[in-house]
C-alpha cells in the first residue's frame, strides 16, 4: 500500500464555510452555529485516490481574512494544494475573487488549486447557471457543507492531483 | 427754463446723485476696511485665547471624555478583533519572550538548587557508590535527573510545511501530523511575534510536558520531555540531537527519501539507549 502526506490549506474571507467544509469531510457532520476560527486549526484525513494507494491530507483551516495578503505567509510555505472558498450569497466574499485567485497563482505558480463557491443550499441551481459571470472567475466547484453537496468530490479531486 | 438752465440742472442731478453714490460705497469700502482691520485686531487678541482653550481642552480630554473613549475603543475593538490583533503582536511577542527569559532564569535558580543539594548529603552516598561501584559519580548524578526527566516523544518535522518526516513515541498517543502541524503553526505564530529574523522558539511548555525544539535549516527536531527539564537536561538533549543530525539525518540530501520506519528505528536508538546509559 502506497501512502503519501500532502499538507493542503483553506482560504477565503471569514464566515463562508472553511471549518464547516473540513468538519463535513472530516467528520461528516454539520452545525450552524458559527464558532470563528483564530489563527490555524489542523486536521487529518486519509482519501483513497487510487486502488491501493492512500494519501494523507493535513489539511491547514486558517481563520478568515478579508484581505489575502494578510494571511500569514508562514502558513502557507511547503502547502502542496490550495482550497480558496467563497460564499455563493455574500458578494463581498467574491468581489476581489480574481485579483486573490490571481495572487496565489502568481505566488505559487505550481500549487494546485480548487475555486469552492460554498453555501450553494442557499440558492437554486439555475440561479448559479443564470449568473455565472458574478463571480469573475469559473469556481470549479458549487459546495455545501449543509448538505455535504460536492464536499467529499472537491477533496477527492485535489487529492488525486496532488499524487500525480 | 432755458436749455441751459436745463442741462444745468440735469448735471447737478446726475452729478448729485453720483457724488451720492460714489460717497455711499466709499463709505462701505471704510466699513469693509473698518470690519477688517478690526478682525484682525481682534483675531490677534482672541487666537491667543482660542489657543488657551485648546491647550486646556487637550489637558481635559482625559477626564472628560475619558471614559467615553475608552467606551469606543471597547466597542471599536470588539468589532475589528483582527486589527487590534495584528496591531498587538509585537507588543505580545516581547510579553512572551519576556515571560519565557523569566521562566528560563526561574528554572536556573531551581537547578542551582538542585545541584546545591545534591552536593551535599546526597552527594556522599554518590561519592560512595560511586567508588564502590565503579561508576563515575557524573553519571551516577545524569541518572538521578534521568528519573525525573523522560524523553515521551521526539518529532522530525519539514520547517516550511510542518510536515512530519519522522518520529519516535514511547507510547502511541495524539495523532502526530496534527502535533506536528500545530506545533509548526505555533512556533511560525510565536517567531514572527518576535519580529526578529534569526529568533528561534526553543522551548512550548505544555501541560506537564517541555517541548525542546531544535532548529535546524529545512527541518527541526522537536521532543517532549515529562517531568522536569532543567539545563543538564536540555543540555543532554541537544547532545543527542547533534548526534542523531551529524551521524544519520546529515548523510541524506532529500529528507524525504528516508522511509519513516527508519527514521523511528534511528530515533529510538538514539533517545532512548542515551537514556539508559543516563
Ligand atoms: N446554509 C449553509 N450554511 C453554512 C454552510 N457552510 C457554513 N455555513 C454556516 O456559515 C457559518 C460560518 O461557517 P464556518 O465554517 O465557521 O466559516 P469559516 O470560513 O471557517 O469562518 P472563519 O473561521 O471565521 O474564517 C456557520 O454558521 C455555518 O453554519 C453551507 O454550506 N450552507
Ligand atoms: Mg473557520
Amino acid at each position: 500500500m502506497k501512502k503519501a502526506s500532502k499538507k493542503i490549506i483553506l482560504l477565503g474571507h471569514f464566515g463562508v464555510g472553511k471549518s464547516s467544509l473540513i468538519r463535513q469531510f472530516v467528520e461528516n457532520t454539520f452545525t450552524s452555529d458559527y464558532k470563528v476560527t483564530i489563527g490555524v486549526h489542523i486536521l487529518k484525513k486519509e482519501v483513497e485516490v487510487a486502488p491501493d494507494e492512500n494519501v494523507s491530507l493535513i489539511i491547514w483551516d486558517l481563520e478568515g481574512y478579508d484581505d489575502i495578503k494578510k494571511t500569514r505567509a508562514s502558513y502557507l510555505l511547503g502547502t502542496h494544494g490550495f482550497i480558496y472558498v467563497f460564499d455563493v450569497t455574500r458578494p463581498a466574499t467574491f468581489e476581489n475573487l480574481k485579483n486573490d485567485i490571481d495572487y496565489l497563482t502568481n505566488q505559487y505558480a505550481k500549487t494546485p488549486l480548487k475555486i469552492v463557491g460554498n453555501k450553494a443550499d442557499l440558492v437554486t441551481k439555475t440561479y448559479l447557471k443564470e449568473n455565472a459571470n458574478m463571480f469573475g472567475v469559473q469556481p470549479n466547484f458549487f459546495t455545501s457543507a449543509k448538505t455535504g453537496t460536492k464536499v467529499d468530490e472537491l477533496f477527492t479531486t485535489l487529492a488525486k492531483e496532488l499524487v500525480k | 427754463m432755458t436749455e441751459a438752465d436745463k442741462l444745468a440742472l440735469l448735471k447737478d442731478l446726475l452729478l448729485t446723485d453720483e457724488r451720492a453714490y460714489a460717497e455711499s460705497i466709499h463709505s462701505k469700502i471704510k466699513a469693509l476696511e473698518e470690519v477688517i482691520n478690526e478682525q484682525k485686531r481682534l483675531s490677534q487678541k482672541v487666537d491667543p485665547i482660542i489657543d488657551e482653550r485648546l491647550d486646556e481642552f487637550i489637558e481635559e480630554i482625559p477626564e472628560t471624555l475619558g471614559p467615553t473613549i475608552t467606551e469606543a475603543l471597547a466597542e471599536q475593538i470588539k468589532n475589528s478583533k483582527d486589527q487590534v490583533v495584528e496591531a498587538l503582536y509585537p507588543i505580545m511577542g516581547k510579553m512572551i519572550k519576556k515571560y519565557i527569559s523569566q521562566e528560563i532564569n526561574l528554572l536556573t535558580e531551581r537547578i542551582n538548587q538542585q545541584l546545591e543539594d545534591s552536593f551535599s548529603a546526597n552527594s556522599w552516598k554518590r561519592k560512595f557508590r560511586s567508588w564502590f561501584g565503579g561508576v563515575k559519580e557524573e553519571e551516577l548524578l545524569l541518572s538521578e535527573l534521568a528519573k525525573i526527566s523522560k524523553v515521551e516523544q521526539v518529532l522530525v518535522i519539514e520547517k516550511n510545511s510542518g510536515m512530519l518526516i519522522g518520529q519516535y513515541a514511547k507510547a502511541e498517543t495524539i495523532d502526530k501530523d496534527m502535533v506536528s502541524g500545530m506545533l509548526t503553526a505555533i512556533k511560525s505564530f510565536v517567531e514572527d511575534a518576535f519580529n526578529e529574523q534569526s529568533q528561534n522558539l526553543e522551548l512550548i511548555e505544555y501541560e506537564l510536558y517541555h517541548i525542546h525544539i531544535q532548529s535546524f535549516v529545512s527541518f527541526y527536531i522537536a521532543v517532549a520531555i515529562s517531568g522536569e527539564y532543567n539545563l543538564t537536561f536540555k543540555n543532554k538533549i541537544q547532545d543527542i540531537i547533534f548526534n542523531f543530525t551529524d551521524n544519520f539525518l546529515n548523510l541524506f540530501d532529500d529528507l524525504s527519501q528516508i522511509k519513516e520506519e527508519v527514521i523511528t528505528n534511528e530515533l529510538e536508538f538514539y533517545f532512548s539507549t542515551n537514556e539508559k546509559s543516563l
